[in-house]
């Protein structure tokens, strides 16, 4: 139950308002209970109270006067009080009759020229009767008047304030559910920082998405339902058994046996509901994750035909869904309510049994009184265990959901730095550095080099030769295997990841914009960077022109992802980002691949300006952008086979060499 | 207020059997679930009377059991088949839904957020089943058996009485009126805010490099928690809304008790009911209590599952952009392509983004669109993609409007390389062979061999097999544009469309890609927009565009005599593979 310990801990995170609410919860509780008493006493006080004894008396409080004599109810003589001879008032149908005596037995009722026979069984018994009129009827019901006026005002006082109760109870665990769901959100959100890049890398978006929003979304109930309902119900349960066992102490005992029963019907309930919830909340994830990923990729679904396979495989997953929830609904149809109401009969059946059974030939061993109290509270039992059973499955899919959340955070994650260094210089050292994103399988072998503040090191090798690998590693997106990484001396293993990242700044192969405007997406809504900085920086990239047609300029709204700008414009965006944040280290990842030649021209010149004072590091397929670096490393499958400035490259008529001669080469053949 | 089941009628109608078998049976076992108290009740007055045998407990006995598995038997069914008819209801819905938006083209999706589309999916897909599973059963609860107690107190006791104890339904329907159009407006804003929370979600997951590289985590944080504190206040409002049914509802029962026994003894008083009839009348309106509440309850429900649905329909209501011609023509072979005084303006752009164009490419040519970042290369090849709804001028195949073709029929001629390279999360092969399903393995390793693609995959730990995760996370930029180019190859496409898809890779490939598609595609149309000229240079045509507008146009040779843009950028990228000549010789 460690999920479920969990989930308390963070219900206690707003103790005293779920205390306040509960202790709301036990007076709206009392009093919605003190209501059907106010109610019976009413009508048995004093409306079926009239047909109690009457006894003559003087004329005072309370009294009636009857054909010039004075009567009063038993129950409002005092122990001092002389009583009269007694009288009745009994109903005959809708008409009321004066008995100048006290009746022996009470039956059936029959009124025959002034006379009331009452017949039960063979016994018969008649008495003088006189009908009352309306008027002598409310005279013996005068007395009564003002309290039933006072128990009303008082049922309906008890009401208001038991409503007021309630309504507190409900909004303060409302508001405590929210809390806690926004308190979890906020920690998976702060733990999701802290996760390594890595485990980003095979788990879809819209899955992590559904694990943030979805499933705590749907632990929400379990603070409001299913706790309320819990401890109402507990406190019923606990009242009624002590009930009965002030009733029959042997009976009551044989009555527990409920508890073992519902013990092991939770048990069993959640080995079967916890296995389709599991399968409902992963289907619901992998919904999230395909409509995000259909979505992304609508454009190639629809230009490649494939709208009907795709429908397809969201119907698996929507049909799978379906198929759980069903099943589930299935376990829940056959218990809850449905199972309870079994059980009732069930022990009606015992009842029955035993009772029916002792009594024949012998009659009743118990009394009247006593079997009938005992039925009405098995009656009344069975209600706060129908609640308790009903919240079964909420209970059931908060503690699944639980797990989800819970196991997210339990990933292994490294605590946001907030420490602060001041800029480095940016003097970069590589030492035998060796890096695979899977065991054994190195993608980066002995990689050792030396980059030194206002340098430019270029980092050429087909596609898949290791050289995006290595600028995740100086990131420290991930951590090398083995050997060292330094910044300014210093190894960057003992620097944490934001303290390093501070003075870095990258542009990488697909760039990512925000919902926001183009100055938002440079600025990252930073206060340090100014509005200045960000024209500044868009104006280096040469994006003036290529935004020249926008109504807002660098305030026009950017959409998600950008999708509405070119690769090109988005690289652009992403690069003034860059700039902007004034990196001592600054790594280029195929920054320029989509811009066309005439900007490039525009950033190579600002860049000739801007890689003063920082190390540069560009990541490019053409040689032609790389000539000026003063050092370029050859990469191939994940070594570094050369290295040097151009010129010495070119000397050496190495693999740089034949690679430039391809190059060369192809570019004259398609001219020619 | 109950629009909503009038919105779900098609459903209602579609399952009436399942409903109507629900209805009955849960009418039934409301019903029998009385009896076996009454049943004990009987069976101690014969305990009390001694009159006792094992013939009437053997009776009783067989009596509760025979109603207790009925009652079983029947309140599975109705449960089964209610609550089973709001799952099937959301699952209906849901697929609708996906149905719909892969219908849907760019601008769709510019105006919706992705993180609100799934919300809609999941989120308030559940609230709607709710209403269709637990909103019936209290709208049954609340109308049936509430007025089958009011008729049950009408006729056995007074209808004086029964109607003046109901006195405060309608206060109460006032109210709940008030408070349902309250939830309904308190739900929707709590709902769009659980959009825009899952959308900042997707996108800090989607862009979490950048929020890294930048160090913004904190900031990020902050932004969170500000919106699940929005999520908070939207929320409790709705919470403060939530926690009044009860209660009034509550206090309008105890009005109606109240009047109930009130009016009650004076009827008695004035001998109009006997006493037996108002402790009946007490009982009466004690069973009265559930039906109220579920009207409240109901209430609540719909006006959520209204708000919700009313989310969800916005949605399915959106017409396609793009839509298929009432009669469409057929054409068999898309001989050629005409771009004829062609003007195009983005839905949300302020300028034309294209104007005037008039591009002619017949059919096994290749064109080559050039021109500035930003320029409309990728507009321009929108058109054919017809991603967006046409522009005034005349675009056509074949001599056939594109517009009187089906969008089926146009992409299925199309083999699109897109500039960001979007890869399923799947296997490399499936990836490639999402461009022909039925492709088999000769056609696959052809398609690889033509992109350059089969080095690659030896350094794949698992080949053709290894999962490339969201977007192709573990590969490199080249590595997908190569994969994209092969699954627009192995459909061997009638056009086939290159927009700047060579970016990533190195000249030599580049080269090698091209050369193979030349070689392969003989007759077959070709669409290249590209930054390098050399990827174009072998072109039948080639345009160049500025601002939406051909300002160079013609072969690579006459281009350059042209002393234009062209010429210009071609010497720059000259210059540029000169000077290293210069330094390597």
């Amino acid at each position: 139950m460690k999920v479920g310990r969990r989930l308390v801990d963070y219900a206690l995170l707003y103790k005293k308002i779920i205390i306040a609410a509960l202790l709301m919860l036990t007076v709206s509780v009392a009093a919605e209970l003190a209501g059907p008493f106010i109610a019976k006493k009413m009508i048995d006080d004093h409306i079926l109270g009239i047909e109690a004894a009457w006894f003559e008396t003087e004329k005072g409080k309370d009294a009636v006067s009857y054909k010039g004599k004075w009567y009063k109810r038993e129950q409002y003589f005092n122990s001092v009080e002389e009583k009269g001879e007694e009288v009745r008032v009994l109903q005959v149908g809708r008409e009321f009759y004066f008995i100048p005596a006290a009746i022996s037995f009470n039956g059936e009722r029959k009124v025959t020229d002034g006379k009331m026979i009452i017949t039960k069984g063979e016994e018969f018994e008649t008495y003088p009767a006189q009908k009352l009129s309306g008027d002598e009827l409310l005279d013996f019901y005068n007395p009564e008047i003002p309290k039933i006026i006072k128990l009303l005002a008082f049922y309906f006082g008890l009401l208001v304030v038991a409503s007021f109760f309630q309504y507190g109870q409900r909004f303060y665990l409302q508001k405590a559910a929210n809390r806690v769901i926004q308190k979890m959100r906020d920690d998976i959100f702060q733990h999701i920082q802290k996760l390594p890049i890595r485990y980003f890398d095979n788990l879809p978006a819209g899955k992590v998405v559904a694990r943030i929003t979805n499933d705590t979304e749907a632990i929400r109930d379990l603070y409001v339902t299913v706790l309320s309902t819990f401890f109402t119900s507990t406190i019923y349960i606990i009242g009624i058994y002590i009930a009965l066992f002030i009733l029959d102490v042997k009976l009551a005992a044989i009555c527990l046996i409920l508890i073992p029963i519902l013990v092991i019907w939770t048990y069993l309930y959640r080995i079967y509901a916890s296995k389709y919830n599991h399968i409902i909340r992963s289907k619901v994830s992998d919904i999230n994750a395909m409509i995000n990923e259909s979505i992304q990729g609508m454009n190639i679904i629809q230009a490649f035909s494939r709208e009907k396979q795709t429908s397809g495989e969201f119907e698996e997953l929507n049909g799978t869904h379906y198929k759980y929830q069903n099943k589930l609904l299935s376990l829940n149809s056959m218990t809850s309510h449905n199972l309870v109401g079994v059980l009732r009969n069930i022990t009606f059946v015992a009842f029955i049994w035993y009772f029916g059974g002792g009594s024949i030939g012998v009659g009743s061993v118990v009394t009247l009184g006593v079997l009938y109290a005992f039925v009405d509270y098995i009656n009344r039992l069975f209600q706060p265990v129908t609640g308790i059973v009903n919240q079964l499955a909420n209970l059931e899919q908060a503690l699944v959901a639980g797990e989800r959340v819970f196991s997210l955070l339990d990933e292994d994650g490294t605590q946001v730095a907030d420490d602060k260094m001041s800029r480095y210089q940016g003097n970069v050292s590589f030492e035998h550095v060796f890096f695979g994103y899977k065991e054994n399988e190195y993608v980066l072998k002995d990689i050792t080099f030396e980059a030194n503040q206002g340098e430019t090191v270029a980092l050429v090798g087909h596609t898949g030769s290791g050289k995006s690998s290595i600028m995740n590693l100086l990131f420290r997106f991930y951590d090398a295997n083995e050997g060292k990484i330094m910044i300014d001396g210093q190894d960057i293993k003992d620097i944490p990841y934001q303290t390093i990242r501070e003075h870095m700044g990258i542009v990488l192969q697909d760039p990512y914009l925000f919902t926001g405007t183009i100055a938002s997406n440079v600025s990252l809504d930073d206060p340090r960077i100014s509005r200045e900085t960000v024209e500044g920086a868009l104006k280096a990239v040469g994006a003036e022109k290529v935004f020249k047609n926008l109504g807002k300029g660098y305030d026009e709204p950017v959409i998600e992802k950008g999708s509405t700008l070119s690769s090109g414009q988005r690289q652009l965006i992403s690069f003034a980002r860059a700039l902007a944040f004034n990196p001592a280290i600054l790594i280029l990842d195929e920054a320029t691949s989509s811009i066309d030649t005439e900007t490039e021209a525009v950033i190579q010149e600002a860049m000739e300006v801007l890689k003063k004072g920082r190390t540069t590091f560009i990541i490019a397929h053409r040689l032609s952008t790389i000539k000026n670096a003063d050092q370029i490393l050859v990469l191939d499958r994940g070594e570094i086979v050369e290295k040097g400035n151009h010129d010495e490259l070119m000397k050496n008529g190495g693999r740089y060499f034949q690679m430039y001669q391809l190059q060369q080469g192809s570019s004259s053949n398609l001219a020619g | 207020m109950f629009s909503i089941f009038k919105k779900l009628s098609w459903f209602f109608k579609e399952n009436w059997k399942r409903y109507s078998v629900a209805i009955f049976l849960l009418t039934i076992v409301g019903i029998l679930d009385v009896i076996p108290p009454k049943l004990v009740g009987n069976a101690i007055d014969d305990i009390h009377l001694g009159s006792m045998s094992w013939d009437v407990l053997s009776k009783y006995l067989w009596l509760l059991a025979g109603i207790t598995i009925i009652s079983y038997a029947m309140t599975y069914v109705w449960m089964y088949q209610l609550f089973g008819g709001a799952f099937l209801v959301e699952r209906k819905l849901r697929s609708n839904y996906m149905g719909h938006l892969l219908k849907m083209t760019p601008t769709f999706f510019e105006k919706n957020r992705t993180g609100d589309l799934m919300a809609r999916a999941t989120n308030d897909l559940k609230a709607i089943s709710v209403t269709a599973g637990f909103g019936v059963l209290t709208l049954i609860d609340s109308s049936v058996f509430m007025l089958t107690i009011l008729f049950t107190m009408g006729f056995l006791i007074s209808w004086k009485l029964t109607i003046a104890a109901i006195l405060p339904l309608p206060i109460m329907a006032l109210l709940m009126k008030v408070y349902g159009a309250r939830i309904h407006k308190r739900f929707t804003e709590a709902q769009d805010s659980f959009g825009d929370l899952n959308d900042k979600v997707l996108e800090s997951i989607a862009g979490v490099r950048v929020i890294r590289a930048y160090v913004q985590e904190r900031a990020d944080e902050g932004r969170f928690s500000d919106m699940t504190e929005d999520v908070y206040k939207k929320n409790i409002e709705v919470a403060k809304i939530d926690s009044l049914f009860d209660p009034t509802i509550k206090v309008l029962v105890g009005l109606s008790y109240l009047i109930g026994l009130g009016y009650g003894a004076y009827l008695v008083f004035h001998q109009s009911i006997t006493l037996g009839q108002l402790v009946s009348f007490n009982v009466y309106l004690g069973m009265l209590i559930w039906p109220m509440f579920a009207i409240g309850e109901l209430i609540n429900i719909m006006q959520r599952g209204n708000a919700s649905l009313d989310r969800v329909q916005e949605t399915l209501d959106y017409v396609q952009d793009v839509k298929d011609p009432d009669h469409p023509q057929s054409v068999d072979t898309p001989e050629n392509v005409s771009f004829e005084e062609v003007d195009f303006q983005y839905p949300s752009s302020q300028v034309k983004n294209l104007t005037n164009l008039k591009v002619k490419i017949g059919k096994g040519h290749t064109l080559g669109v050039v021109g500035k970042t930003g320029s409309g290369k990728t507009t321009f090849i929108k058109q054919l993609l017809r991603e967006y709804p046409e522009g005034s001028g005349s675009l056509s195949i074949a001599g056939v409007p594109i517009k009187d073709l089906t969008l089926e029929q146009v992409r299925s001629w199309i083999g699109y390389v897109p500039q960001d390279h979007v890869l399923f999360s799947r296997t490399v092969k499936e990836n490639i062979l999402f461009g022909r399903h039925d492709a088999d393995e000769t056609d696959l390793e052809q398609a690889i061999e033509l992109a350059d693609f089969k080095k690659d995959l030896e350094m794949l730990p698992d080949g053709l097999s290894t999962l490339v995760g969201e977007k192709g996370v573990a590969l490199s930029g080249g590595q997908k544009q190569r994969i994209s180019i092969a699954r627009a190859l192995i459909k061997n496409p009638e056009i086939l469309i290159l927009d700047d898809s060579l970016s990533a890779v190195d000249a030599k490939t580049e080269a090698k890609i091209i050369e193979n598609i030349r070689n392969e595609r003989e007759g077959k149309t070709t669409i290249i927009t590209t930054h390098r000229l050399s990827a174009v240079q072998h072109a039948d045509w080639i345009i160049v565009l500025e601002d939406g507008k051909v300002v160079e146009e013609g072969v690579h040779g006459t281009l350059l005599e042209n002393d234009g843009w062209y010429k210009e950028q071609f010497d720059r990228q000259q210059v540029e593979d000169s000077s290293l000549e210069e330094v390597g010789v």
